[in-house]
């Protein structure tokens, strides 16, 4: 009984630590230009590692039709932005949550279905004129086959 | 424009863009009984019968969607989908209170304008030109590395940090006029569909323009 009104108290807790950003928003759009994310995976198979890679890359250009039909069927978009808010949330503490949907996205989009994935969080950032990227998160492998809904 | 119509509005416009979402996500296979419900709550939603209580469902299942999620999938445009649900809904569960509920989503909306730009334009970084460079130069945000050219361009881009900045702090003053305020949303509806086109944020673009009627009702109510 206790336990159940401890997680029925720490689910009102959460309903409402959701809810009052979204009622209560701060509009604070862009305020500053920070550190942005991208993410990399690599599979471990067999004591192998592959090279890093981007998950879930930017094409290279994107046409003028492509933008038009964006406007009303733009899912793989739309992932691409949910993964950026995953890693900064990751990075500010919000760990298991955020590093369970990037395992999932990665695995969705790869080829490989057998060995470990393993995905970093690297941020990129202006210093002294120059992008540098800096590795602030790393994962602990995961078996493909447990991250594959 | 009357409280009913823009509140009829709201609810059309309202289901169809959340509509279009749940029809993503059920295609990508993502918590398909959920957005299943969300789908057809929409639908019900637009015919229109007891719109209340399809209000009031849609907003249920906008909670387990934070809870799934563990906070909005898109950013702000979920918190405005999430603001229009609770205003329409509390206007339909409180009737006393219903022109308080959406006189709050209208002013949310000149909010969120005007914090936005208030917050830019108290910031060096903005005022230079540099942040929007930097948005292009190595931000997550472009829809394409073919756009990280435009980050060359620091003239052009000064000048469309001061255009953006400019019409969001001002935005509020187009209450004061019917008309300002229409030639007002056209400016507004074009940043957010450049936002759509350079960055991928579609649906920021659709979940506004839910708001628009609000703001035009608001306006007549306030200032006529």
């Amino acid at each position: 009984m206790k336990t159940l009104l401890a997680k029925t108290k720490s689910m009102l807790r959460k309903t409402i630590d959701l809810l009052l950003p979204a009622l209560f928003p701060s509009w604070r759009f862009f305020k500053e230009v920070g550190p942005s994310p991208r993410v990399e995976y690599r599979v471990v198979l067999k004591g192998q590692r592959t090279a890093w890679r981007e998950s879930h890359p930017v094409p290279e250009r994107v046409g003028l039709g492509s933008v038009i039909a964006r406007m009303v069927w733009n899912p793989a978009r739309n992932t691409q932005l949910y993964m950026v808010s995953l890693s900064e949330r990751l990075v500010s503490g919000r760990v298991e949550h955020s590093a369970s949907e990037l395992n999932h996205l990665i695995a969705a989009k790869i080829e490989e279905s057998q060995g470990d994935l393993q995905f970093r969080l690297m941020f990129m950032d202006d210093e002294g004129g120059a992008i540098t990227g800096t590795v602030v998160y790393e994962s602990e492998p995961v078996p493909l086959s447990e991250v594959r809904r | 424009m009357s409280f009913d119509v823009m509140m009829r509005m709201t609810e059309i416009m309202l289901a169809i863009v959340v509509l279009q979402t749940a029809v993503e996500h059920l295609w990508q296979g993502q918590s398909r009984a959920l957005f299943m419900a969300r789908a057809i709550i929409c639908l019900w939603l637009l015919f229109g019968f007891q719109a209340g209580i399809a209000v009031g469902a849609l907003w249920l299942t906008s909670i387990l969607l934070l809870h799934r999620f563990d906070g909005p999938y898109n950013g702000g445009a979920d918190k405005m989908t999430m603001l229009i649900t609770t205003c329409v809904g509390a206007a339909h569960l409180f009737p006393q209170w219903q022109e308080l509920a959406m006189a709050y989503l209208a002013v949310q909306l000149v909010l969120s304008y005007f914090v936005s730009g208030y917050v830019k334009i108290v910031n060096p970084e903005w005022r230079s030109g540099r942040a929007l460079v930097n948005v292009f130069r190595f931000s997550a945000y472009p829809v394409s590395e073919n756009l990280r050219n435009w980050a060359h361009q620091p003239r052009v881009l000064w000048l469309m940090s001061w255009g953006v900045m400019g019409f969001e702090v001002v935005f509020p003053l187009t209450l004061l006029n019917p008309v300002v305020l229409l030639g007002g949303m056209a400016v507004a509806a074009t940043f957010h569909l450049a936002n759509a086109c350079l960055f991928g944020l579609n649906r920021f673009f659709w979940i506004w323009l839910c708001a628009y009627p609000s703001l035009i009702w608001f306006q007549e109510r306030i200032f006529e």
